[in-house]
């Protein structure tokens, strides 16, 4: 029997409540908002009450996926990661860095998101920047 | 409860009626739409409105 | 206060007359709920006091029934308030927990938080440690009551119109077991709409609170719009409490008027 709380901050946006999420023997079970944090004081918005469920969720992406003949096809990083680059490559160098666009995510951490947007400005030329989280 | 979030309590009626009692259940409802005639329209449509643009203009 | 129930509770996990104790701890410079398994582990327990007296209490029960839903077979020990007692005999009474299988610790309320709760009984039957207090009751209910209908319609309408359908009230109230739930049925709570239906979204749930809410309170200091949720319940279970003589959780054993069939007593 193995149950404990973990103090952490919500994935969802900026505002960064924090919760605790209730673990039972490696499960997780609830979340309950966190009463002495200064952030939110004990209460959370919908997104935030549901956070533990998508975590262990049989529906979960694990894989990247990729679109083949009209359908998403889950294949391997290797081969995700190459067709990704060679599609930028092909992309920039014919119409210029400002034809694609950027999407960053709450769910990563702030230096993977710092390196997203250098990527973008530095490498390809965009400011085409955007964040799930831009409340 | 309605009473108490300030709604007239005579808006809801709930009368037992038997399916054999078709007379009664034409009195019931025909007296129940005078009730609601002479008590008008509810403000609460009306009110809720109001109370979303008071929001909108006033962000908490 | 807490050092007797720190030494109860030592004494209840050496003697083994509890798989764990379902209490408060102190850590990372925040309250927490935590499972306590040994006697010699209940460093950084604490009763959910910070500032002010009772305000960083948590839906223990609610893990309790998550605990023995997965360990049936075992005991445990629980902290409990007057509310959180209530609670208990309420989850008893509609079978989310077994009574031989749970050992509550009770402590009572100091007057400051019974008296900012209008707490009907801020002490539990359990009192392991404090002073029994009295409080005033339902001043608040009677203050909303003496307003005209008018008044009252334009504060809960106003009111009302704040939620942002959180279902944060649901969600941390110890009551509310339900795996299907009324406001999420499509039928009666339209999906993705903004504001919620006035009133009936709140009416609703204040109906399914009739023979359940324990006054715990914790669900108005959940809602992020700060409604007063918990002056709406209660009004329903002084309802309850004038029509039936039923309080939820005030006496054990005691079953719901809701649930029988017959005249009202």
């Amino acid at each position: 029997m193995e149950y404990k709380t973990t103090l952490t901050t919500c994935t969802y946006c900026g505002c960064g409540c924090n919760f605790y999420l209730e673990t039972l023997d490696g499960k997780l079970t609830n979340t309950i908002p966190c009463k002495t944090s200064p952030v939110n004081e004990g209460k959370l918005c919908i997104k935030g009450w549901n956070v533990h469920q998508f975590v262990q969720n049989d529906r979960r992406l694990k894989k990247p996926l990729l679109r083949k003949g009209g359908e998403l096809v889950e294949v391997e990083w290797e081969e995700a990661l190459a067709y990704t680059a060679d599609r930028l490559k092909a992309v920039t160098a014919e119409k210029g860095g400002d034809a694609v666009g950027f999407l960053a995510s709450a769910k990563v951490t702030n230096e993977e998101n710092y390196l997203l947007q250098k990527f973008a400005r530095a490498a390809i030329g965009t400011n085409n920047v955007d964040h799930c989280a831009r409340l | 409860m309605l009473d108490f979030t300030g709604i007239e309590k005579e808006r809801l009626r709930a009368r037992w009626v038997s399916s054999a009692e078709a007379p009664e259940f034409v009195e019931e409802v025909n007296a129940f739409i005078d009730t609601l005639k002479e008590l008008g329209p509810s403000p609460l449509k009306a009110a809720v409105e109001a109370k979303k643009e008071e929001q909108k203009e006033a962000p908490a | 206060m807490i050092e007797t129930i720190k030494q109860h509770v030592a004494g209840l996990l050496t003697e083994k007359k509890i798989a764990g104790f379902l209490g408060l701890i102190e850590k990372n410079g925040h309250v927490a709920p935590h499972l306590f398994k040994d006697g010699e582990s209940l460093a950084g327990f604490t009763l959910g006091d910070r500032k002010t007296a009772g305000d960083a209490r948590y839906p223990l029960n609610k893990t309790l029934v998550t605990l023995s839903r997965a360990y049936p077979e075992e005991t445990f020990g629980v902290l409990v308030r007057g509310c959180d007692e209530r609670g208990l005999y309420g989850l008893f009474r509609l079978n989310q927990l077994t009574e031989d299988r749970v050992i509550p610790v009770g402590f009572s309320c100091p007057a400051e938080l019974s008296e900012a709760c209008e707490c009907r009984k801020p002490y539990p039957d359990s009192l392991v440690a404090g002073e029994k207090t009295e409080s005033s009751q339902l001043k608040k209910v009677a203050e909303m009551d003496g307003k005209d209908l008018a008044r009252r319609f334009d504060f809960w309408t106003a009111q009302f119109v704040k939620c942002v359908k959180c279902y944060g009230c649901r969600d941390v109230c110890p009551m509310c077991f339900c795996k299907e739930c009324s406001l999420e049925c499509e039928d009666l709570v339209a999906k993705g709409d903004l504001p919620v239906e006035v009133p009936v979204f709140h009416l609703t749930r204040a109906m399914h609170m009739a023979d359940r809410c324990v006054d715990c309170g914790l669900c108005d200091e959940a809602c992020p719009s700060d409604i007063p949720l918990r002056l709406l319940y209660k009004k329903t279970a002084q309802i309850m409490d004038t029509d039936y003589g039923f309080t939820s959780g005030l006496n054990k054993n005691e079953r719901s008027p809701l649930s029988q069939m017959g005249p009202a007593k």
